[in-house]
C-alpha cells in the first residue's frame, strides 16, 4: 500500500515536471500566438486587441499560476450557468457543485479545449487499442511459429522479415500500405475518419495495421526467445511425452513465461500511443490527439498544446504504474 | 553476418556513391531532367534513379544524404551512449544508497537552478562553479540526496515528454538547424533507453565479489567504476549502441519528415521521402529510393547488433 | 511442403508488388456526362459536394476566418454591397446608394421585404447592430481596423462611446455611413464579409456559441456544421432573389487529402476538385477529356522575394535589381503550372489595376551581373569568384510550394554571386522573423488581396505607414515618399482613369526600385464534372458556387455511358 502511495506521489511530481517544462517551452518559443489567431494578414492594431482578449498580455508567471489553479477546481454543476466556467469539463458532481477540469479555450478553434480533447481522446484510444492488439497478435503468432521450428527456413524468414518491417519508420510503412491497399487496390479508404461506425472501422484499419507491423517485430523476438528456451525445459518434454498436443503445451506452460515481458512492453506501448501516435495520425489524417498536438504546436495554440501534454504525460505515467503493479501481482518472485 | 554485409553496403554507398554519381545533387536540370509533361523523368542511363520534383539527380542526392544520415546517426549515438552510460552507471551504482551533497554545493546548485528559471544563464554558470568549489571544499555531512531516484525521475519526465515539442524547443533555442544541431538534439533525447539498461546491469554487477573486495581495499569509487564496472557492462552497451544507430537513422528521417530537420536543399533521406510522397502515383522512385535506403541501413544495424550480442554474450542467445 | 508454401507466399508477394508498382494502369476515369445539352436552362435542385484539405475555424463574419470559411460565409451572409462578376462593387441588399458630402457620406437604401434566415425582415437597425457587434472591442475581429476611417471608430473601440456614431439608421430602410475622410476604397472594403448583417439571434455582442444566421442565399440547418468534419448549407427559401439559388444544398467535407479528393471526384462523389498534387494536375491538364473542364480562378495572391531595404546587402538598390533580374520565373512556374502565373509587376494580370504596359521585372542573367558590377560586387560566373562575400540567411517554413521555390531561388542567386542559406522554421516563427525590421534580409512574402482594388496590394505591402514595430506587412521595410504620395492620392482619387495612371506609375517605381523581386501569382484551379453548370471564376470570392446548378444523370446510367460527353 505504501508502495502505491509512493509511486502515485512520484507520478504527480513527474506530471508536474513535464507540464511545467512544456509551459516554459511553449512560452519561450518564438512566434506570436495572437498573430496566429488573428491571421497572417491581420493589422497590428487588431492583433494587439486579440492578444489582450486572449490574456496573453499578462506576465508568464501569472498565467502559469492561473493554469494550475484552473486545471482542477470546484465549480457549479452546470457549467453554462456561469460564464467564468464556460470552458470547463464537469467531471463529478457533489450536490450543487462539481469538480471541473479546465484547459481553457483554444485560440484557434474558439472552443473549450476540454471539449476538443474529449471528442478526440476516444479516437486515439481506439487507434491505440487496435494498434497494440495487432502488434500482439502478429508478434506472438510469428514468434510462436518461429520458435516451434528453431533454425528452420520459416524461423529465419520470420525473424528477418519482422525485423525488416520494424526497421522502416512508421511513415514509410504507412505510405506503402496506403499506396497498395488504398490507392492501387482501393480496398480501404486512404485516410480520414469517416461518418458512420462502419466507415470509422474501415478508416481505422490502415493506421492500426501500420502501428501493428511496426511494433510486431519486438514481440516476435520476445516470444521466440522465451519459447525457445522454455520448450527445452523438462516439464515440456514430460508433457509432450505424456502425449499432450503441442499447441496445448505451448499455451499452458510455455507462453506463461512470456506473459510478463510481453505485458510490460504492451502496457508501455499503449501508454505512449494514448498520447497520440503523432506520425501515424499525421500520415492518415486520423483526427486524434497526435494530430491535435501537431496542429496546436504549429499554430502556437497554447491551451491545446498544454492539454495534449497533460493527457500524454498522465497516460505514460499511469501506464508505467499499472504495468509495474500488474507485473508484481503476476510474478510472485518480484519483490 | 547479414548485418555486417548490409552495413558495409550502406557505408560503401555513402562513401563512394557521391563520387560515382556524376551529377551535382543540388543542381536542377530543366533540360534533361524534365519529361515533356512537366514531370520528373524516370530511371534511365543518364539519371540512374530518375530525377526529383526539382529535376535533380536522385542517385546523387541519395548518396550525399546517406553520408549525412550516417554521420548524424553515428555522432548522435556517440553522444547518447556517453550520456546514457554515465547516467545509467551512476544511478545503478547509487541505487538504494543515500549520498550526501555538501551544503555549499547544494546551495550553489539551487542558486543555479533559480538563476536558470529567472532566465539568467550567465549567473547560473557562476553558481555552478561555486557549487563545484563547494563540492571540493568541505566534506562533512550535507544534504542527503538519492541521486538514483532523481536521475530516474528525470528519465521518467523526459520519456513522458512529447518528442516533437522537445525537438522544436531544442531546435529553436539553438537557433540555426545544421547537421550539428540535429545530432545534438537526437543525442540529447536518445539516451534514455541506454541509461535504463545500464542501470539494471550495473545493479547486477556491483554485487560481484571482487568489486566488494576492491571497495574494501579502499579504492576510489571512480576507479572501481572505470576499471571494474565499465568492462562488465560494456557488452550490452556496445550491442544497444549498435542498434541505436538504426533508431537514430529513423529519428533523423522523422525529424526531416515533420519539417524540423535539416533545411533544404541539403538532401536527407527523410526530406527526400517528404518531397516525393505526393508524386507516389506518377514517380514511385522518389519514395522507393530513400525508403529502401532507410530500411536497409536500419535493418543492417539491427542485425549487426544482434550478431554482436550473440558473439559477446552467448548465454543470451 | 515447406518449400511449396514459401514459394506460394513468394508468388503472392510478387503479385502484390506488381500491382503496387504499376501492374494495373492508374489512369484517370472519364468525366461523368451532364444530362442536358450545353444550351439547357438552369434547373433547380440537387446538392453540390465539395471537399477541402483544410478545416474551418468559424463561420461568424465578425470572428476569425480563413480562406475556406470565407467561401461559406459568402453564401450564408449577404451584404449591403457585393463584388460583381467583374470585381466591381454592385448592389446587393442595398438597392442603391448615394455618395454625399464630397465622398464622406454614403447613404444606402435597403431593399424592402428582405427575409433573414430566421424569417425576420432586414431593417436598417439590423445593419447598425451588426456593424456595432463586429467592431466592438470585445469581438475577436481580425479585420476591425479596416473600418478605422468610420466616424467615431476610435471612441467606440476604446470604449469611450456606447455607439458607433459613423453608422446610423434613418427610418426603417436607410443606413448612413460617415467617414472621417474621403476614401475610394470604402465600398470595396464594405463588400468584405465583416459588416454583413446578422440575425437578431446574434445579439449585440460576439459570443462563440452563436449559430450563424444571415440573409444570404443559403442557411445553416440544425446540426449542419460538424466541426472538423463537414458543413452542410441548405437553400434559404426566403432569399430575396426568388429564382436563386438553384441548388438545394452545398456540402463540404474537410480534411480530405489530395489523393482521396481525386478518388471521390472521379467516382462522382465530389463534383468539383479543387486541391490537387502537381502530379495529378499534370495528368488532368494532359488529358484531352478533362482539359476543357479545368477552371482557373483569378490571381488573388501575389508572391515575391522580399528584400529588407534596411539590411545589407539589400540596402543597395543595385543588388535588389540584380536579384529581380536573376530569378527565373518560368522555372518557378514549372512547379505547378495550373496554379501559378508569372508575375513581373505587383498587380497580376486579370486583376483591376493591371496594366500590360508596365515595364516589369524580367529574367536576364547578363543584366543581373551588370547590376552586381554596378553595386561594386562583380561576380565572374566562370571562376565563381566575387559577389557578396558572406552568406545571407533566408528563413522559410515547410508548407506548400515555398520549400521548392526557395531551392530554385538559391540556385538562381548563386549564379550572380549571392549565396543564400535556407533555414526552415515553423510558420509562426517565420512570421515573427519576417515582420521584424532586423529579422530577415530576404524572405518570401505573400499577400492575398482582401478586396478587389489595387490599393489592397499597394497600401499594405509597400507604404511607409504599414511599417510597424509590432509587426510589419511591409516586409521590405520600403519607404519612398514619392511612392507614398502617389498611393495616398490614388486612394482618395475618384476619377478611375486618373487613379489607374497613378497606380501604373507606382508599379513602375516598385519594379525599378525592387523591394520585392516579383515571383508569381497564385490562383485556385478547379476541375469540374461536366454536370456542374454555371460555375464561373469570380475575381474576389474563390470557388463561388452561388450561381451553380447541377445537371446529373442517374449514377448508374452515367457509369454505363462512361465518357460520352454531351
Amino acid at each position: 500500500m505504501s508502495r502505491l502511495v509512493h509511486r502515485l506521489a512520484w507520478s504527480f511530481v513527474v506530471v508536474w515536471g513535464v507540464v511545467s517544462i512544456a509551459f516554459a517551452i511553449n512560452d519561450l518559443l518564438p512566434g506570436d500566438p495572437a498573430r496566429m489567431a488573428a491571421g497572417a494578414q491581420a493589422r497590428p492594431a487588431d492583433v494587439a486587441r486579440i492578444r489582450s482578449q486572449l490574456g496573453l498580455d499578462r506576465p508568464p508567471l501569472a498565467r502559469y499560476g492561473a493554469f494550475w489553479r484552473r486545471l482542477v477546481h470546484v465549480g457549479p454543476r452546470d457549467r453554462d450557468s456561469d460564464p467564468a466556467h464556460a470552458s470547463c469539463l464537469v467531471v463529478a458532481g457533489i450536490g450543487r457543485s462539481a469538480v471541473h477540469i479546465d484547459f481553457g479555450k483554444s485560440f484557434q478553434l474558439h472552443q473549450p479545449v476540454g471539449d476538443v480533447v474529449c471528442a478526440r481522446i476516444g479516437r486515439t484510444f481506439a487507434l491505440a487499442v487496435a494498434g497494440v492488439c495487432l502488434q500482439l497478435a502478429m508478434g506472438i503468432a510469428a514468434g510462436l511459429f518461429a520458435a516451434l521450428r528453431p533454425g528452420s527456413r520459416l524461423d529465419r524468414g520470420l525473424v528477418a522479415s519482422s525485423s525488416l518491417v520494424a526497421s522502416a519508420p512508421t511513415f514509410l510503412v504507412g505510405l506503402l500500405l496506403q499506396y497498395v491497399l488504398a490507392y492501387r487496390l482501393r480496398w480501404l479508404p486512404l485516410d480520414g475518419f469517416g461518418d458512420t461506425i462502419a466507415e470509422h472501422a474501415r478508416c481505422l484499419v490502415l493506421p492500426a495495421l501500420t502501428l501493428g507491423l511496426y511494433g510486431a517485430g519486438y514481440y516476435t523476438r520476445i516470444v521466440r526467445d522465451d519459447v525457445r528456451v522454455s520448450i527445452q525445459n523438462d516439464w515440456v518434454r514430460t508433457a509432450r511425452a505424456k502425449g499432450a498436443p503441442m499447441a496445448r503445451v505451448v499455451v499452458r506452460h510455455v507462453l506463461r513465461n512470456a506473459v510478463i515481458p510481453v505485458l510490460t512492453a504492451a502496457g508501455l506501448d499503449f501508454g505512449a500511443l494514448m498520447g497520440g501516435a503523432v506520425v501515424t495520425e499525421t500520415v492518415f489524417r486520423w483526427p486524434g490527439l497526435g494530430d491535435l498536438s501537431v496542429s496546436g504546436a504549429l499554430n502556437r495554440d497554447g491551451p491545446v498544446v498544454l492539454a495534449c501534454v497533460v493527457v500524454t504525460s498522465v497516460a505514460v505515467v499511469a501506464s508505467n504504474v499499472v504495468v509495474d503493479f500488474v507485473c508484481a501481482a503476476l510474478d510472485p518472485r518480484q519483490r | 553476418m547479414t548485418g555486417v554485409l548490409a552495413v558495409g553496403a550502406v557505408a560503401a554507398f555513402a562513401v563512394l556513391g557521391p563520387l560515382a554519381a556524376g551529377h551535382d545533387p543540388l543542381a536542377s536540370d530543366f533540360v534533361n531532367g524534365m519529361a515533356p509533361d512537366g514531370l520528373p523523368v524516370g530511371p534511365s542511363a543518364r539519371f540512374l534513379l530518375g530525377t526529383d520534383r526539382l529535376f535533380r539527380d536522385v542517385f546523387a542526392r541519395l548518396a550525399v544524404a546517406g553520408r549525412l544520415s550516417l554521420w548524424i546517426a553515428l555522432s548522435a549515438t556517440a553522444i547518447a551512449t556517453c550520456i546514457g552510460a554515465v547516467v545509467g552507471i551512476a544511478a545503478g551504482w547509487l541505487e538504494g544508497r543515500r549520498a550526501f551533497l555538501p551544503w555549499p554545493a547544494a546551495a550553489g546548485l539551487c542558486g543555479a537552478l533559480a538563476c536558470l528559471a529567472l532566465g539568467r544563464p550567465g549567473l547560473a554558470c557562476v553558481a555552478l562553479v561555486a557549487a563545484a568549489i563547494g563540492w571540493r571544499w568541505s566534506r562533512p555531512r550535507g544534504l542527503p540526496v538519492n541521486l538514483d531516484a532523481i536521475l530516474m525521475r528525470l528519465v521518467d519526465i523526459l520519456l513522458a515528454f512529447p518528442f516533437l515539442l522537445l525537438v522544436m524547443a531544442i531546435g529553436t533555442s539553438v537557433g540555426h538547424t545544421s547537421a550539428v544541431t540535429v545530432f545534438l538534439t537526437l543525442g540529447a533525447t536518445g539516451w534514455l533507453g541506454i541509461a535504463r539498461i545500464l542501470r539494471a546491469k550495473t545493479m547486477q554487477v556491483r554485487t560481484l565479489e571482487y568489486i566488494d573486495a576492491a571497495r574494501a581495499l579502499g579504492r576510489p569509487t571512480l576507479g572501481i567504476l572505470v576499471s571494474h564496472v565499465l568492462p562488465n557492462v560494456a557488452g550490452p552497451l556496445i550491442v544497444t549502441a549498435t542498434m541505436l544507430v538504426g533508431q537514430m537513422i529513423v529519428a533523423d528521417s522523422v525529424l526531416s519528415y515533420l519539417g524540423v530537420g535539416l533545411s533544404p536543399p541539403t538532401p536527407t533521406w527523410g526530406r527526400m521521402l517528404l518531397e516525393g510522397q505526393d508524386a507516389l502515383a506518377t514517380s514511385p522512385w522518389l519514395v522507393a529510393a530513400p525508403g529502401a535506403a532507410i530500411v536497409l541501413s536500419v535493418w543492417g544495424f539491427t542485425m549487426l547488433g544482434e550478431g554482436l550480442r550473440d558473439a559477446l554474450d552467448p548465454h543470451d542467445a | 511442403m515447406m518449400r511449396s508454401r514459401s514459394a506460394a507466399v513468394l508468388a503472392a508477394a510478387a503479385a502484390f508488388g506488381c500491382v503496387a508498382v504499376g501492374g494495373c494502369e492508374d489512369a484517370l476515369s472519364p468525366p461523368l456526362p451532364a444530362a442536358h445539352g450545353p444550351r439547357a436552362q438552369p434547373r433547380r435542385g440537387g446538392t453540390l459536394h465539395l471537399a477541402s484539405f483544410e478545416n474551418i475555424r468559424g463561420l461568424d463574419p465578425a470572428g476569425p476566418t480563413d480562406g475556406l470559411a470565407l467561401q461559406a460565409e459568402h453564401l450564408l451572409f449577404a451584404g449591403l454591397v457585393d463584388y460583381g462578376a467583374d470585381g466591381a462593387v454592385a448592389a446587393d441588399l442595398a438597392e442603391r446608394w448615394s455618395v454625399e458630402d464630397g465622398g464622406r457620406t454614403y447613404r444606402f437604401f435597403l431593399r424592402e421585404g428582405v427575409r433573414m434566415h430566421d424569417g425576420e425582415e432586414l431593417t436598417a437597425d439590423d445593419v447598425v447592430r451588426s456593424a456595432e457587434r463586429a467592431l466592438h472591442p470585445s469581438t475577436p475581429n481580425p479585420n476591425a481596423s479596416y473600418f478605422a476611417n468610420l466616424a467615431g471608430f476610435d471612441a467606440y473601440t476604446s470604449g469611450a462611446s456606447e455607439h458607433l456614431s459613423g453608422v446610423t439608421a434613418e427610418g426603417r430602410y436607410v443606413v448612413v455611413f460617415r467617414l472621417n475622410e474621403r476614401d475610394a476604397t470604402f465600398l470595396p472594403v464594405l463588400a468584405m464579409q465583416t459588416l454583413r448583417p446578422v440575425c437578431k439571434t446574434a445579439g449585440a455582442r460576439y459570443v462563440d456559441s452563436w449559430v450563424p444566421c444571415g440573409a444570404g442565399p443559403f442557411k445553416l440547418p440544425e446540426g449542419g456544421w460538424r466541426r472538423g468534419t463537414s458543413l452542410r448549407l441548405v437553400r434559404h427559401e426566403g432569399y430575396y432573389r426568388p429564382d436563386r439559388p438553384y441548388l438545394d444544398a452545398v456540402e463540404w467535407t474537410f480534411r480530405v487529402s489530395f489523393a482521396a479528393q481525386r478518388f471521390r471526384f472521379e467516382d462522382g462523389e465530389l463534383d468539383l476538385l479543387s486541391d490537387t498534387t502537381q502530379a495529378d494536375e499534370a495528368r488532368f491538364a494532359a488529358d484531352a477529356r478533362w482539359r476543357p473542364l479545368g477552371i482557373s480562378e483569378s490571381d488573388r495572391t501575389v508572391l515575391g522575394e522580399s528584400m529588407n531595404t534596411r539590411m545589407p546587402p539589400f540596402d543597395n538598390p543595385e543588388i535588389r535589381r540584380a536579384v529581380a533580374a536573376a530569378i527565373d520565373r518560368d522555372h518557378y512556374r514549372a512547379l505547378k503550372p495550373s496554379n501559378m502565373t508569372v508575375l513581373t509587376q505587383l498587380v497580376p494580370p486579370g486583376v483591376p489595376g493591371f496594366d500590360p504596359q508596365v515595364t516589369g521585372q524580367h529574367h536576364d542573367l547578363e543584366a543581373a551581373l551588370e547590376h552586381m558590377r554596378r553595386a561594386g560586387f562583380p561576380f565572374d560566373p566562370v571562376t565563381g569568384k566575387g559577389g557578396w562575400p558572406s552568406p545571407i540567411v533566408y528563413p522559410l517554413y515547410d508548407r506548400g510550394l515555398l520549400s521548392y521555390t526557395a531551392q530554385l531561388l538559391k540556385q538562381d542567386l548563386a549564379r550572380i554571386g549571392l549565396r543564400i542559406e535556407l533555414e526552415i522554421v515553423s510558420f509562426p516563427t517565420f512570421l515573427a522573423i519576417q515582420q521584424r525590421p532586423d529579422g530577415a534580409a530576404m524572405s518570401q512574402a505573400n499577400w492575398e488581396m482582401d478586396y478587389a482594388d489595387p490599393s489592397a496590394l499597394f497600401d499594405p505591402l509597400f507604404s511607409t505607414a504599414s511599417i510597424g514595430e509590432g509587426g510589419s506587412y511591409n516586409t521590405a521595410f520600403y519607404s519612398n515618399p514619392r511612392f507614398d504620395d502617389l498611393v495616398g492620392r490614388a486612394r482618395r482619387e475618384s476619377d478611375p482613369a486618373a487613379r489607374r495612371a497613378m497606380y501604373r506609375e507606382a508599379d513602375e517605381i516598385l519594379c525599378d526600385d525592387a523591394p520585392w523581386a516579383f515571383a508569381y501569382a497564385y490562383h485556385g484551379y478547379e476541375v469540374r464534372q461536366p454536370y456542374v453548370r454555371g460555375f464561373a471564376a469570380q475575381p474576389v470570392w474563390s470557388r463561388d458556387v452561388s450561381g451553380v446548378w447541377v445537371d446529373r444523370v442517374e449514377r448508374g446510367i452515367a457509369r454505363a455511358l462512361g465518357g460520352v460527353l454531351p
